[in-house]
């Protein structure tokens, strides 16, 4: 196999899933792996796609903005501040343990892990759950039916709420996965999906602050 | 018959053990449940075929109707219906599928090495879904509210207002059901290219058919969001009452114009790209010799998309837009022409230079090199705003840019079905007809095509259903209707060849041609793995690489480098090429096509706005997902 891999290094270096069937196997192995798992190239290519779609909405927003003398327009009320401020920054934190429970996958410390994504989750729930609450309450007082500013608004808000309960069900899925121990699949699997939230809290303060910016 | 290439005694219970390692579920079971690229591939082809056919007759009626003054085959409302299907057909259901989907999924790993797709159940649902968004969208055609406002479907004239029922609606949820498909594909596609590489096969050494595939795959993933941005926009404007469309209220029809262009016309580099690709195949093995100034090629492929991204508003010079943002635009599409010129002179140079056989294959890259300069010479005349504005809507338009659909994407496609015939049947076509069939259609096209400039120019108007006598345009028009029906009967000619040649032909051996790339190395068909022995690669010409091939068959003999403990596949340094990690890869799985089955509903439901029934059913997408994922590659045995 010398040949086949950069530097003639002996047979035997590159990793090979099939050899790794339990943890300390996946554990030994990964700490082989030298480049970022197709996975992560996958998860990539979602990003990529989905960010372009929010790119999109948030450059429609900006399109409408400035053609629309008054923004928000009479009647619509300003975005509130501070709460929205607040909980954005909570979400953003969960990509602590997200990332942490991505390590400690790696080094095959399975209940730290699992613990993680619980910390993770709880956040991310509170968020959300209290989000969707906000996002009725404002449709109530101020209908997406309005006028294009309220269409845009809670649509990209909508948006983005989207993508973090994809997330919390993603999170969900990933513990009850790892109730049966850790695989190769399942290591690819925290790796991916705390790539997805970095980016998902990422977008998430994005959109906030192109919605707040109708304040300004 | 296959025409197989044996291997040397020694490693015959090796090559039997992954015979039986990778084979598929007999029977209609296993085309169902399929992860095999090559299978996936051929299920898009004939889907394609079919689609192809529905468009061709929608063109063919239109054609009719326009045969002579005042017809009345079809009346205005029918006619609307066929214009806007026919676009939609050609663009989003044969070309783009039938070049990245058939032609790439079928001949991609092949060319790189690879034993399939980086995720071949994805790959799967890719197929599932478009078969999917096909029959949604023909749905609506059989129902009689087939989409009635162009493949572009401009507002206003495509909101609530001016066009209530489901025609719309049909439209918005059948493209971004398509698009769920062709993102998926285009994501699949480039994870691939980047990561399944043969050893060796450094960035500089892949094929140039593998360059025009990741170019056309990340404008799919890149362009398709605009698309889904604004089709969703409309749903909504339509379904909820939001007003992003609706000028009254703060809306911007324009914003429908920016965000779809943004799309479409990445998009027309998306469908001819990869026919790009099947040309620099082609090109070579026909005279072989390697491709001109290769290095250029390759980089102009890439261009050609990128710089497709910043011209979207050449579209829209007739809507009153700044002057600035006109001249920005017209500026920024004269650049293309740099791109797509050194292809041309690539293409044509190493024809000169080398020693052409014109055979088939390689005559219908002769036309495609043709219609393309002609369609990109009517291109660059836009660029002059005036003479745009004054074309604007006109035949010149519709005649511009079949040139370059039909001559620069399709002509290839006929060019690369004959070339791959051999390596997909283990067949030889005859050559005779090939030809009869390419020169009916190129004088048929040309036929069709060319007359629709002058009645452009005499200010014939598109999408209308009929002219008044008089105008002198009877004669043009009688001619294209012909030219269409040559057309059409070239076609007729071409897959009559391939039908009877998969029944009476001779056998094609692995190498008729003396291709260039490894595809031509391995068996006709290929087997199931692919490749026993994972290739070495040293150029990107692999197949002329005589001691890189005698060394895999040494290895094959002494059983070394064949990868027999499941379903593996290397994965491999994105730049270089080198293996980082053996995988194991899935296999067949019935959960793709349930998901795209569950998928097809949710959309079915939002189609009748039955929101809550629509909520319901996404329990079955997380159904099928949850059992996509509970099985583990390396649980599955």
């Amino acid at each position: 196999m010398s040949d086949y891999v950069a530097g003639g290094v002996p047979e035997g270096v590159v990793p090979r899933t099939t050899d790794a069937r339990n943890t300390q196997e996946v554990v030994a192995l990964v700490s082989r792996r030298r480049q970022p798992s197709v996975a992560v190239w996958g998860m990539a290519m979602l990003i990529a796609s989905e960010g372009t779609l929010l790119s999109g909405m948030i450059a429609s927003y900006y399109y409408l903005r400035f053609t629309t003398p008054t923004w928000p327009p009479r009647g619509d009320p300003r975005p509130e501040v501070v709460i929205p401020l607040i909980l954005v920054a909570v979400l953003a934190t969960t990509s602590i343990p997200m990332q942490l429970a991505a390590f400690a996958a790696r080094t095959g410390r399975l209940m730290a892990t699992r613990l993680l994504l619980v910390w993770a989750l709880v956040f991310q729930l509170g968020y959300f759950v209290y989000e969707v609450h906000d996002y009725a309450r404002q449709v109530h007082h101020d209908p997406i039916s309005t006028d294009a500013y309220s269409s845009i608004y809670f649509t990209l808000l909508g948006a983005d709420h989207g993508h973090v309960l994809i997330g919390i069900l993603l999170t969900t899925w990933l513990l009850w996965k790892l109730r049966r121990g850790l695989t190769m699949y399942r290591l690819n699997a925290v790796q991916v999906i705390a790539f997805y939230w970095h980016i998902v809290n990422l977008l998430t303060l994005v959109i906030v602050g192109v919605l707040l910016s109708a304040t300004f | 018959m296959a025409t197989t290439v044996p291997p040397p005694a020694s490693a015959e219970p090796l090559v039997e053990r992954l015979e039986q390692m990778w084979q598929s579920r007999p029977g209609i079971l296993g085309w169902v449940m399929t992860t095999d690229h090559k299978r996936i591939g051929l299920l898009y082809f004939w889907t394609t075929l079919v689609l192809f056919g529905a468009g061709g007759a929608e063109a063919l009626i239109m054609r009719t109707q326009l045969i002579q003054p005042n017809n009345n085959v079809v009346g205005p409302a029918t006619y609307d219906e066929l214009f806007t299907m026919h676009g939609i057909t050609m663009i989003f259901f044969f070309i783009i599928p039938m070049t990245t989907g058939a032609f790439g999924n079928y001949l991609l790993p092949l060319m790189i090495g690879a034993r399939d797709m980086a995720f071949p159940r994805m790959n799967a649902l890719s197929y599932w879904v478009f078969l999917g968004s096909a029959i949604f969208i023909y749905t609506s055609l059989f129902a009689g509210v087939a989409p009635n406002a162009g493949w572009f479907d401009y507002v206003p004239l495509a909101g609530p207002k001016y066009d209530p029922g489901h025609a719309i609606d049909f439209y918005c949820l059948g493209i971004i059901f398509n698009g769920i498909s062709s993102s998926l594909a285009s994501a699949n596609f480039i994870v691939t290219i980047f990561k399944l590489r043969a050893p060796g096969m450094s960035i500089n050494r892949m094929p140039l058919f593998c360059y025009a595939q990741v170019a056309a795959s990340f404008g799919l993933l890149f362009a398709l969001p605009s698309l889904t941005v604004a089709t969703t926009f409309l749903f909504l404007d339509r379904t909820i009452g939001t007003h992003f469309y609706d000028a009254a209220k703060g809306g911007s029809t324009l914003l429908w114009q920016h965000l779809f262009w943004f799309f479409g016309h990445p998009e027309v580099y998306i469908l001819i790209v990869p026919a790009f690709g099947i040309a620099t195949e082609i090109i070579p093995a026909f005279t072989q010799r390697r491709v001109v100034a290769f290095p250029f090629v390759a980089i102009a492929e890439l261009l050609v998309v990128f710089i497709g991204f910043g011209v979207w508003a050449h579209h829209m010079f007739a809507t009153g837009m700044p002057t600035v943002t006109v001249v920005f635009f017209a500026a920024a599409t004269a650049v293309v022409v740099i791109p797509s010129t050194i292809q041309v002179f690539a293409w044509t140079m190493t024809m000169f230079t080398g020693r052409p056989r014109f055979r088939t294959p390689l005559l219908f890259i002769c036309g495609f090199i043709f219609m393309f300069v002609a369609g990109g010479l009517t291109g660059i005349m836009f660029l002059a705003v005036p003479f745009d504005q004054q074309v604007t809507d006109t035949y010149f338009v519709i005649a511009h840019f079949h040139y370059i659909i039909f001559g620069a994407a399709v002509f290839p496609i006929f060019g690369g079905m004959y070339y791959w015939f051999p390596k997909v049947t283990g067949k030889l076509y005859f050559e005779l007809p090939g030809q009869i069939s390419f020169w009916t259609i190129f004088l048929g096209t040309n036929l069709l095509f060319f007359p629709m400039h002058i009645v452009g120019l005499e200010g014939m108007t598109r999408r209308v259903y009929t002219y008044p006598g008089g105008l002198g345009w009877g004669p043009e028009n009688l001619a294209e209707t012909i030219g269409a029906y040559l057309t059409a009967l070239g076609i007729v000619v071409l897959f009559a060849n391939l039908v009877v040649s998969f029944f009476k032909g001779l056998p094609a051996g692995p190498d008729p041609w003396h291709g260039a790339t490894l595809e031509w190395t391995i068996s006709s068909p290929p087997p199931e793995y692919n490749y026993a022995v994972i290739p070495k690669v040293s150029s990107a010409y692999a197949n002329w690489d005589y001691p890189d091939r005698e060394e895999d068959r040494r290895k094959l003999a002494s059983a070394v480098m064949v990868l027999d403990q499941g379903h593996e596949q290397p994965v491999s340094s994105p730049v270089d090429g080198w293996w980082t990690e053996i995988i194991e890869m899935p296999h067949d799985s019935p959960w793709p096509i349930a998901l795209a089955f569950s998928m097809f509903l949710v959309f079915g439901a939002l189609l009748f706005h039955q929101w809550i029934v629509a909520g319901f059913l996404t329990i079955a997408v997380a159904y099928s997902l949850l059992g996509w994922h509970g099985t583990e590659p390396q649980e599955a045995e």
